[in-house]
């Protein structure tokens, strides 16, 4: 068997069979997570799973499958069957960021159909204390001296974009080759490379980095929302004229494969206007520093379409996307 | 097989591995981007020097084979029948390939029970009864636990579908 | 806050029933979740993670600790009745776990891997206690470059489980060095031996691998020859270990522990390396090293310790730093996080009565795991007497359930199968499997750390000799290195005699 035919088969194997659906749902759901527990997106899938699951009236059984960034749990559920019965905790990185990155990626924006976008995380930006660097022009200012390094949690990640477009915005001709990315496996690793001098800056999800940033292990530079960010006591890219990089932000949403039944969107739209009402959510949510916003599925493929252009546009001006 | 036959046939693979990464594999499966600042960096870096260490291993086992007695003692279990013993292996290959193609259409319930089955008559149990109770019993306790307690997405098929 | 008053305000927050409950009922599940293979301690406690939403902080933490710790312990459960680790951690357990088993002596080495995993524990919690902030400092000096020179000693490891030959050794080392090569490259990503297909691109999975290595085999050589234990006493025997043996494998128990503390309290090391590294230095220094491998108590009592000693050194980083050190912690700080808590240096000042009740939690949760495991081997100890051509089957069935739930993808069912097959290979050919593997776990770790180190040096070697701490590894490393030369050149002259052709 070749391993064509393998990948073939594990994938149809997450979308299982099923008959015409009289009544969607008639048996449990299944919800791919395509990163790893403790992560993110794991905590806020699993977060939402309970007030959705009471909305949807069926299990939902949640599986992580990862790999290369999303792309194998992304994949899994590119492939499955069309009815509603696999669907994807899609993710800033997995679908917006990788999109625009990888030359390689096995799948598209259009191979999903977005069916909302519930979640927002404001991105900010950090050094260590030991840096000296208090503020984002302090930053400019050594990277024009040079030797100012940036870590990510891997190569096409929202960290690595990020760290490029912030510096980009702020006056930097070729971020690229003024400072040096050092990826790191996974987000954690790459705050600690901040931490324990590996790195000069990294630019990521606030939640990420909140404990850190109280903690007083990390100085905060800015946050890229138009709203404060509670905790971080700094400017906000709107605050600093960059109104522009309110694009970069991180967000969680589901998805469908690309053929997905309008009513079983529709479905998932109701249903996400009840789960994402639930208190308990909500206080879990804000406490983990993320914004709840609820996208119908109309906005959230618009949304994610306007990123994913800006990052593109970004990524072929400096020659960044990876090929081969 | 002796103990230098043992040396002599891992060193010839080791170095016929060696050759075919550095020859074909490497160049053919590895991409590198073009704009690679140093050749430390390159991903191709690790892969050929690995290949090379590769080489060298297996160099120094085909070394010390030729240093080594010609007629040691034979190292492997000695085997009764070693033509039955062959098929069995086989017949084991192919109950892993069709475990593959059926897992994703059967489900993993009645895929398993049969692979118990094949794989128990495989060996010649000596408790036929006991083994097909058990082929029934085991595959559904364990879906019972992964699928209800651990909360896993245990694959379901077209014929059976499990609550 | 004094001392005495912090370790006050601990107890009245975990001296409630409650508490203790959410601990027991944790080390039970997670010594049964370790002991299915598949499950592995990562998995159980990413499944109670969901249950502590609504428990107390400290409840729910101790909850997941507990699981923590039963769960490191229960993988050697199956590691020595049926030679799958129930989680990576307990591979080295194998070694020796698992010809005691054959002997008859299954009994014996279960008892000898509580004793150990328990007095591993005592010290690495304990180490926790006193040098949490001591060692959390530590552990922030270490960035690629320490890292890398660390993973290259580590790497020495492999010639103390190489067995009756260092070339072998080396040859399964470099083999599974090649194999984890497959995956996204980590800092350009582009593909490596993918084939443009995504299930390879993230690599292959490490348990998928690591029970192919260990119980396909096990199976297959069965299909070789159905009857070859037939007529081996391969029953548990009435025989437990005894405290003479304890005794004597007393000093490669600390040493072990020791070894953990000191890898766990370094984020991104884990317990599989610790035990490995635990098990060669019991080995090189043990009077019966001979009999390593074959069925050696001591070898299962290292091991053991190696890979408990990490447990309660990982919450070092965790606590005062709040920086992961392996997956599990990384769940557990998800734990602290949805509780609305920040592990780090703050959390010593602001939630010391947290930190304290956590510190008391763990040692009861030693004494729990020795109460727990014991009614544990006693339930498991009869999975030795089923009839083996029952067994094998069932365990063939287990291994595909368990490797699927990993993560979900019937993908690594097939590199289980792939890998079974190769490791069938190396066991007819007489190369070692545990080199193979731990390459396949640390190769990855030296080639990112190494590329690391010269990204932030713009490509100049020399940063891998800044600092005392690279110096010191660098010095060990050629320690080690000439020692392993003579130990080998010994031998081929040794072996040489032997044969008579000697000419010098």
């Amino acid at each position: 068997m070749s391993i064509k035919s393998i990948s073939a088969v594990c994938a149809v194997s997450l979308g299982l069979a099923g008959a015409a659906f009289a009544e969607y749902p008639e048996r449990p759901i299944n919800m791919v997570i395509p990163y790893g527990a403790g992560g993110a997106t794991d905590i806020s899938a699993r977060t939402i799973a309970e007030p959705l699951g009471a909305a949807v009236g069926k299990p939902l059984v949640m599986a992580n499958v990862t790999g290369a960034g999303g792309a194998t749990g992304s994949v899994a559920v590119q492939n499955a069957k069309e009815d509603g019965y696999t669907m994807l905790f899609a993710r800033v990185g997995s679908h917006s960021v990788n999109p625009a990155m990888k030359a390689t990626l096995p799948y598209g924006l259009d191979d999903f159909r977005f069916v909302t976008v519930y979640e927002i995380n404001p991105v900010a930006c950090a050094v260590s204390p030991s840096s000296g660097i208090t503020s984002m022009d302090d930053l400019v200012a050594k990277v024009n001296e040079g030797g100012v390094t940036y870590s990510s949690s891997g190569v096409g990640s929202l960290l690595h974009l990020a760290a490029v477009m912030v510096l980009k915005e702020f006056g930097v001709e070729e971020p690229l080759t003024q400072t040096t990315h050092i990826p790191q496996k996974g987000g954690g690793a790459a705050a600690t490379a901040v931490l324990n001098g590996t790195a000069t800056f990294l630019c990521t999800n606030s939640s990420a980095i909140s404990s850190f940033v109280a903690n007083k292990q990390l100085v905060p530079l800015m946050v890229t929302t138009k709203e404060p960010v509670a905790g971080f006591d700094v400017p906000t890219a709107a605050d600093l004229g960059k109104p522009a990089l309110h694009q970069l932000v991180g967000w969680t949403g589901i998805a469908g494969p690309d053929g997905l039944p309008d009513d079983v969107a529709d479905k998932w739209g109701t249903w996400m206007a009840a789960a994402t009402q639930d208190a308990e959510f909500l206080e879990k949510m804000t406490a983990r520093g993320s914004v709840i916003e609820l996208m119908s599925p109309e906005d959230a493929n618009a949304f994610i379409e306007g990123q994913y252009n800006t990052f593109r546009k970004l990524v072929d001006e400096l020659g960044m996307r990876i090929e081969g | 097989m002796t103990q230098r036959q043992v040396q002599m046939r891992l060193g010839t693979g080791a170095l016929l591995v060696a050759i075919f990464l550095i020859i074909y594999a490497i160049p053919q499966w590895v991409s590198s981007p073009s704009n690679v600042g140093n050749i430390i960096l390159s991903p191709l870096f690790w892969p050929y020097a690995l290949a090379g260490f590769t080489g060298l291993a297996g160099l120094g086992l085909i070394f010390s084979g030729v240093r080594m007695a010609p007629d040691g003692p034979r190292v492997d279990a000695p085997c009764d029948t070693p033509g039955l013993a062959w098929l069995r292996l086989a017949g084991m290959a192919a109950i892993m390939v069709v475990t593959m193609v059926l897992l994703p259409r059967l489900g993993m319930v009645l895929t398993c029970m049969l692979v118990f089955l094949a794989s128990a008559f495989l060996v010649r149990t000596r408790h036929p009864v006991t083994a097909v109770v058990c082929a029934v019993i085991i595959p559904l306790v364990l879906y019972a636990f992964f699928a209800h307690i651990a909360g896993v997405a245990i694959p379901q098929g077209e014929i059976l579908r499990l609550p | 806050m004094s001392f005495l008053d912090s370790i006050a305000a601990g107890l009245a927050l975990v001296g409630n029933i409650e508490s203790f409950l959410a601990l027991f009922a944790g080390v039970a599940i997670g010594v049964i979740g370790g002991a299915i293979p598949g499950m592995s301690a990562t998995m159980a406690v990413a499944l109670t993670l969901p249950f502590t939403f609504a428990m107390q902080p400290i409840t729910g933490i101790l909850l997941l600790l507990g699981v923590y710790k039963g769960g490191i312990f229960g993988g050697s459960i199956p590691a020595i009745l049926i030679k799958t680790p129930g989680t990576p951690a307990s591979s080295a357990t194998i070694l020796d776990g698992y010809p005691m088993a054959e002997k008859g002596e299954a009994g014996r080495a279960l008892g000898m891997a509580l004793w150990a995993s328990c007095t591993a524990d005592v010290i690495s919690n304990l180490s926790l206690i006193l040098f949490a902030g001591w060692l959390a400092s530590f552990a922030l000096s270490f960035g690629p470059p320490e890292f890398f020179t660390l993973i290259l000693f580590s790497l020495t490891i492999i010639a103390g489980v190489s067995g009756e030959s260092l070339l072998r050794g080396a040859l399964s080392a470099l083999l599974g060095l090649l194999l984890a090569t497959i995956g996204l490259d980590l800092v350009y990503g582009t593909n490596r031996f993918t084939f443009g297909d995504p299930n390879m691109m993230g690599g292959l999975n490490f348990i998928a691998v690591l029970i192919g290595l260990f119980a396909i085999p096990e199976i297959l050589a069965m299909v070789w020859n159905p009857t070859a234990h037939v007529g081996k006493a391969r029953s548990l025997g009435k025989n437990w270990v005894s405290f003479a043996e304890y005794r004597r494998s007393f000093k490669s128990i600390v040493r072990g522990s020791f070894i953990g503390v000191f890898l766990g309290s370094i984020p991104g090391i884990g317990a599989a390396p610790s035990a490995f590294l635990s098990y060669s230095e019991a080995r090189r220094t043990s009077k019966n090293k001979e009999n390593f491998g074959k069925g050696e108590i001591e070898g299962v009592a290292a091991a053991e310790a190696g890979n408990n000693g990490v447990a309660g050194a990982t919450l070092i980083p965790l606590l005062a730093l709040g920086v992961p050190g392996d997956v599990i912690t990384a769940i557990i700080i998800g734990a602290f996080m949805i509780h609305g808590l920040q592990p780090g240096p703050m959390m010593f000042i602001l939630n010391v009565d947290i930190i304290y009740g956590l510190f008391i939690g763990l040692i009861v949760s030693s004494v729990f795991l020795f109460l727990i495991g014991s009614v544990a081997i006693r339930g498991f100890k009869y999975v030795a007497d089923i009839p083996k051509r029952i067994l094998i089957p069932a365990v063939l069935v287990l291994c595909i359930y368990g490797v699927f739930a990993v993560n979900n993808n019937i993908f690594d069912v097939g590199v289980m199968f792939v890998m079974g097959w190769v490791g069938y290979l190396m066991v007819r050919y007489h190369i070692p499997a545990a080199p193979f593997l731990i390459a396949f776990i640390l190769g990855p770790l030296l080639e990112d750390n190494f590329r690391q180190s010269m990204l932030m040096s713009g490509s100049d070697p020399m940063i891998l000799l800044r600092g005392p701490i690279t110096w010191f590894f660098w010095t060990l490393t050629v320690l080690t290195v000439i020692a392993i030369a003579r130990a080998g050149v010994r031998a081929v002259r040794g072996a040489a005699v032997l044969s008579g052709d000697l000419d010098d």
